[in-house]
């Protein structure tokens, strides 16, 4: 019961903020949205508390009978178990917080934002439905769910063209991962005739051994529904070469960037890949390659954050390559490692994107950091929080993604496979670049002389208490996940803590070997971490005209960076030019010619019959009689022939 | 012992005809609408008659009641009825309000009657002399109007032909089988091997000369002219009972006496039928007339209904009378609603005319809307079941050519019908019309709610229909 | 050597045949009415050959009698212009023609393979008892077993009576009529009227106008001046 209702309170809210939110006032649909944010939080925790420490068992709670079609039947149930309390609890925790803060965000919009209130109440939810789905077509319905209200919310500032055109790349770069999902879906069901998990991880050994014959070729099945699974996760996630959207959805609203990076939408992938556990265990090639585009992911976004200006994308960067890293970790068979950096990345991403907010609102919605600088004194709470959540992301000890981030390298380092010390290869490299690009951001917002001008430097405040207590919330998250929930996620008490939620198969020893990695291997990111820190010092603090000269030195490089790998140029070469020209053709020869004009030509052939049908008709009785003579003979010789 | 009681119905309004004939005659003044008030007690007290008719063959065996011709009577006396209801109102203003009208129209009520009863040819055909010589003259009716003496003069010419024809035919049969009774024709005709080249022609002509009452392809000429230039109200009754008539007996002919050699005669119908609903849907997308619309669209529903005679089935058979039923209430509402087209006095007829009508006459707009949309084969409107009936008979009896040229043309047939509505609806509005009598919105609504609300009664109709079928095969 | 009959028939068949395709093609309608009075005749005698005597006196009497003179007052009174009408007849004559040729063609094809079903003569509605002539058996049935096909005849004259006076009678103003009521009632003295008349004097200057001038339109007086005149 009160797992259901911190599942359908956002809905609740969603719809009545939403929908009579012009009618009520803004005052009143914020008012609402919060109240069910709250409720639903607190029933999530409640829900998570009940089920880790109070001992209700793993079950599911049915809602309702969804879909009866032959022999397929489809339940609409909630699955209750570690994966999911816990992911609830987190969703509805962290939209709580986001949702407060919008308040203090959204003051200053013309319009009525009640429109926006509902957007992230139905966010909410439908990444609610996603993690407590029991089947994957429900989960599949929450994924869309996710989709959709991630298109309104990036679009949200409607006229905004760029606003427009970000909300289409986010919707349609997703869409190729979800073809991918849907594909998987129906690969499952055709394997297993069912969708509901439970049954699913029952039959996955017996059907280990399923082949595929395509093109000449076995593929085995798992393998195959596995990598379609992770193509779709990728969608969802921003990995690479699916990763273009998530720096654009930096249109959206600050605080949707933070719903969308910290607790909902991209994760979903990776509590995919965790979800599905018990599938990809037996899929050995399929989890390589989530290794490798986790770990190659982890390493581009960061190189990339290191050079962008946009405080938004830097961030925006550095998510992509956390997921990068919590992939990794699923790759090598992690999946707590990977769920608990998704929880702890939850805390300290939501705080960064909310702190950035605070900055554009103090620096009056500029969001360049090389307009910033010099306003750390004004902005004291921010600061702060901004700090915290800097080093947690850098995985400085004791911040929440030191546990995290030292574990999935420590993971990955012993998984021993090449694959896995590529992973750790390139996790090692991103963690130093994660804590550069970190302390650069720091550095450029808050501290050096301020490049603002005058006008916008006397007008940055301290943001109101709405903004700031959620920061202050938040970082509390920051700092404490990582050292209170190490123990249960991958510690000592986590066979007590998932309860099965998670699987890992029988030769998957990756937890249990975790204390036993070589010093220097699990000091290393600690290490690297502020080694980061201190360069970024060195060049934004210390020797600020170094960094252009390096720029200048290696321009190639510089702008390879800059413009992210130029992956966007490329797609735009390789799929947006020729869907245009497709689409034009299909357009101009296709639907203007041939569709317009069969139905055109058939109007004109008609309208012609009719003009040559009437010609006959002249009014002369002669030509009148001579017609029903001559039909006459024809009807005659019909029946002559037909005899 | 000769059994006049059988003919009751058509005798007694035989002979209220007359009465009311001399009636008018004696009494001088202006009196056509009491007339027509005679002659509609006289079809209400005929109405009742009909219905306690019981099966039964008289007059040596020439004249037949069973419930084929007992359906066929009310849906003649009923499309009468409401087109003399239309005619009421029309003839005063048009100044054409003479009390010879509904007495003519009633005379060739009761050679229809007597047709939908031949259980001979010979009855069939003197029935139907009498049903078109009094059409002739009502169309004529109007004789200041050049149009309307033009179309009375060319319907009678062709008529005359096609009378030759349907003359021919019968003598031909008679030539073979020596009786023109229907009970005693399948014995002649399955006495012999083969079939007869004779009898065929035979068949042939008297299918022709019901063609062309039905104004059916190829014997469909006189159809656009007479239409138009016929009073509205004559146009409106040409379009209901006399194609009531001719059709029931064409049934009854093709079923009944050459039920054998259906084989032989379905190509002719099917030809017939493809070749008027090609017709009646192609040629009426450039008219602008609206009555010359009507023709063409008359045209197309004959091949329609006869889609469900060519199968010859019982299904097919009850098809047509349902198709019969909707297309007489239709017709009469679409015919009440052109009726009440009139501006400053005169009659406008061209749908031009009609622009606008929704800001200036919402409920007449609605009304023709509502029988376009019926004409149309739209559901849940009466005449989509009509058309639902006759295709799935053809298709269940494997004619599928003329269940798809019947689905095709009715798409092509709803650009012409829903032009009228985009007409009335999106033009701009023309001037409105006079205010209309109560007499045509009585016809309009009446139409209206049948066409609206025959999916409501389904079940009786189709019972009373299949029942009459029944007849035919029992 | 032919029988008579067979003599007759031929010679009846031909003649017919003959005038029937001189009605279509004479120049002169006149002459084409009355070739159309000939080939009416030959049917009759064909008739008779048949022994339908009834039918060949009804020929006689209402085509001959009635129909074909009516149409011969029809063409001598009114204005046909011929040479006009021929013009269509030769504009269409091909495709009549054509149509003609197939439809003779399919007609003789029926001719030739013309059976008659074998139960035909059993099947027979009303055949002619023996030893009774053709009027007689007629006149036995048309009033009792066809007695409906009568009445509905009876109708169709009645109807077409009705038609040709609703579509041709009308009241013409300026016509005179006879009013029975009028013409009973009226005396001497309102029609009557003795007048001494002056030597050498016009009407005009007498004032003996007849009849008396009423509201009358001016175009109408010299007529009346010529009547007065004669009086």
């Amino acid at each position: 019961m009160l797992f259901a209702t911190a599942v359908f309170a956002p809905l609740l809210g969603a719809l009545l903020a939403g929908l009579p939110g012009r009618v009520l006032g803004d005052r009143a649909a914020q008012l609402i949205a919060i109240c069910f944010m709250l409720l639903a939080s607190v029933c999530g925790v409640a829900a998570w508390v009940q089920h880790i420490y109070l001992g209700v068992p793993n079950g599911v709670v049915p809602v309702a009978d969804w879909i009866t079609a032959g022999d397929f039947r489809l339940q609409w149930a909630l699955q209750y178990d570690t994966l999911s309390t816990t992911m609830v609890a987190m969703v509805t925790c962290v939209a709580t917080l986001i949702h407060i803060y919008s308040v203090g965000y959204m003051a200053h919009e013309r319009f009525t934002t009640s429109r926006f209130f509902g957007y992230l109440s139905l966010f909410s939810f439908s990444m609610l439905m996603l993690v407590t789905a029991n089947n994957l077509v429900q989960l599949f319905f929450g994924w869309e769910g996710v989709g959709l209200c991630s298109y309104l919310l990036i679009g949200y500032w409607y006229d905004r063209p760029s606003a427009c055109a970000a909300a289409i790349k986010a919707m349609i770069v997703n869409r190729v991962g979800d073809l991918s999902f849907a594909l998987g879906i129906a690969a499952v069901f055709l394997r297993f005739g069912v969708v509901d998990f439970s049954t699913i991880f029952a039959a996955v050994p017996a059907h280990v051994d399923d082949m595929y014959h395509l093109l000449g070729t076995d593929f085995r099945a798992y393998e195959v529904i596995g990598v379609l699974l992770f193509i779709g996760a990728m969608g969802k996630s921003a990995q690479i070469f699916l990763h273009t959207w998530l720096p654009d959805a930096m249109e959206g609203p600050t605080p949707v960037s933070a719903l969308i990076h910290a607790a909902t939408m991209v994760t979903a992938g990776v509590f995919l890949m965790a979800r599905m556990s018990p599938l990809m265990e037996y899929a050995p090639g399929a989890l390589g390659m989530v290794t490798f585009i986790g770990a190659t992911t982890c390493l581009f976004a960061a190189t990339i954050g290191c050079v962008q200006n946009d405080i938004k994308r830097v961030i925006a960067y550095s998510t992509c390559s956390q997921l990068g890293y919590m992939f990794l970790a699923a790759g090598v068979g992690a999946y707590q490692a990977s769920v608990f950096h998704l929880i702890t990345h939850a805390f300290f991403k939501a705080l960064l994107f909310l702190c950035a907010g605070s900055v554009i609102h103090a620096m009056s919605d500029e969001q360049d950091m090389r307009k910033m600088g010099g306003i750390w004194r004004r902005v004291p709470v921010t600061y702060a929080a901004m700090w915290m959540g800097s080093l947690a992301l850098g995985g400085v000890f004791p911040f929440a993604g030191y546990f995290s981030k030292d574990a999935i390298l420590n993971a990955a380092f012993e998984s021993g496979s090449g694959i896995g010390l590529y992973g750790f290869a390139c996790g090692s490299a991103a963690a130093f670049l994660t804590a550069f690009y970190s302390g650069r951001l720091l550095f450029m917002t808050f501290h050096g002389a301020p490049r603002a001008d005058h006008h916008t430097m006397e007008h940055v405040h301290e943001s109101p208490l709405t903004m700031t207590g959620p920061l202050m919330a938040l970082s509390v998250g920051a700092v404490l996940a990582g050292w209170w929930f190490y123990p249960q996620f991958i510690g000592s008490l986590q066979q007590a803590y998932w309860q099965g939620a998670l699987f890992n198969g029988a030769n998957n020893h990756v937890l249990q070997r975790l204390e036993d990695v070589p010093a220097v291997i699990a000091l290393l990111p600690s290490v690297l971490g502020l080694a980061g820190f201190a360069i970024a010092v060195w060049f934004y603090i210390i020797n600020t005209a170094l960094p252009v000269r390096l720029a200048e030195r290696f321009r190639p490089v510089y702008l390879f960076l800059l413009n992210k790998w130029y992956f966007d140029e490329l797609y735009d070469r390789i799929f947006v030019k020729p869907a245009w020209f497709l689409a034009r053709l299909l357009w101009h020869t296709g639907d203007e010619t041939l569709i317009d004009g069969v139905p055109n030509g058939l109007a004109e052939l008609t309208v012609d019959g009719s003009r040559q049908a009437v010609r006959i008709q002249t009014g002369s009785i002669a030509i009148y009689a001579f017609t029903m003579l001559i039909g006459l003979v024809g009807l005659v010789s019909i029946f002559l022939f037909n005899r | 012992m000769m059994n006049w009681a059988a003919a009751s119905p058509e005798i007694f309004l035989a002979v209220a005809g007359m009465a009311i004939l001399l009636f008018g005659v004696l009494l001088k003044k202006e009196n056509a609408a009491l007339c027509t008030m005679l002659v509609l007690g006289a079809f209400a007290a005929t109405f009742v008659m009909v219905m306690q008719t019981v099966p039964q063959t008289a007059y040596s065996s020439l004249f037949v009641t069973d419930a084929f011709a007992s359906y066929a009577k009310l849906l003649i006396l009923a499309g009468g009825a409401l087109t003399m209801v239309l005619s009421l109102d029309y003839n005063e203003r048009q100044g054409i309000g003479r009390f010879e009208f509904p007495v003519l129209m009633l005379f060739s009520t009761v050679g229809m009657m007597t047709m939908a009863s031949a259980a001979n040819l010979m009855t069939l055909y003197m029935g139907l002399e009498l049903m078109s010589l009094s059409i002739y003259v009502l169309a004529a009716f109007a004789r200041e109007e050049l149009r309307s003496a033009e179309a009375g003069l060319k319907y009678f010419v062709l008529s005359a032909l096609a009378s030759g024809l349907l003359l021919y035919g019968i003598s031909l049969t008679y030539g073979f089988a020596g009786t023109m009774d229907f009970a005693k024709l399948p014995d002649a005709v399955t006495g012999v091997d083969g079939v007869s080249t004779g009898l065929m022609v035979g068949i042939a002509f008297v299918i022709a000369g019901l063609a062309f009452k039905l104004s059916a392809v190829p014997f469909h000429m006189w159809t656009p002219d007479v239409y138009e230039g016929a009073p509205t109200p004559v146009t409106a009754f040409m379009s209901t009972a006399p194609k009531v008539a001719p059709f029931v007996v064409l049934l009854r002919v093709l079923i009944g006496p050459f039920g054998h050699v259906s084989v032989q005669w379905q190509p002719i119908i099917e030809v017939v039928s493809i070749a008027s609903m090609l017709l009646g849907s192609f040629a009426a997308i450039g008219q602008t007339n609206i009555k010359r619309l009507m023709a063409y669209s008359s045209i197309g529903h004959m091949g329609y209904a006869l889609v469900g005679l060519a199968p010859g089935t019982e299904s097919g058979v009850r098809g047509v009378l349902i198709y019969l039923l909707t297309y007489v209430a239709m017709s009469a509402g679409a015919f009440a609603c052109v009726i009440a087209m009139r501006r400053q006095g005169k009659s406008v007829e061209r749908i031009s005319d009609l622009a606008g009508l929704a800001k200036t006459d919402l409920p007449l707009a609605s009304l023709l809307t509502l029988f376009m949309f019926s004409m149309a084969g739209v559901p849940p409107f009466a005449g989509f079941f009509g058309k639902l009936y006759v295709f799935l008979a053809a298709v269940q009896s494997g004619l599928w050519l003329l269940a798809i040229v019947g689905i095709l043309t009715s798409v092509v047939a709803c650009y012409y019908y829903i032009r009228i509505i985009k007409v009335m609806f999106f033009d701009a509005p023309a001037p409105a019309f006079d205010t209309r009598s109560a007499s045509v919105s009585f016809v309009a609504i009446a139409s209206g709610m049948f066409t609206l609300l025959f999916v409501l009664a389904l079940g009786p109709f189709t019972g009373a229909a299949e029942a009459a079928a029944r007849v035919l095969f029992g | 050597m032919i029988s008579a009959s067979a003599f007759f028939f031929y010679l009846f068949s031909a003649i017919l045949l003959a005038s029937a395709a001189a009605v279509v093609t004479s120049r002169n309608p006149v002459h084409a009415v009355l070739f159309l009075i000939l080939a009416f005749f030959n049917a009759a005698g064909l008739f008779l050959l048949a022994g339908a005597e009834f039918l060949a006196m009804i020929l006689l009497i209402v085509y001959v009698g009635a129909v074909a003179v009516l149409f011969l007052f029809v063409v001598m009174m009114l204005d046909v212009d011929f040479v006009q009408l021929r013009e269509g007849v030769q504009k269409y004559a091909p495709v009549g023609a054509a149509v003609g040729a197939v439809l003779f063609g399919e007609l003789w094809a029926v001719v030739l393979g013309w059976q008659v079903s074998p139960g035909a003569d059993s099947l027979q509605g009303s055949p002619t008892p023996a030893n009774m002539d053709n009027t007689h058996a007629l006149g036995q049935v048309l009033y009792t077993d066809y007695v409906y096909l009568f009445q509905v005849s009876s109708l169709i004259l009645l109807v077409a009576m009705i038609g040709a006076i609703v579509l041709t009678h009308r009241r013409r103003e300026g016509t005179r009529r006879q009013n029975i009521t009028m013409q009973q009632t009226r005396s001497v003295r309102d029609t009557l009227e003795t007048l001494q008349v002056r030597m050498g004097a016009g009407v005009q200057e007498l004032g003996i106008l007849r009849p008396r001038p009423r509201a009358e339109p001016a175009e109408e007086e010299p007529r009346h001046e010529h009547a007065a005149g004669d009086h």
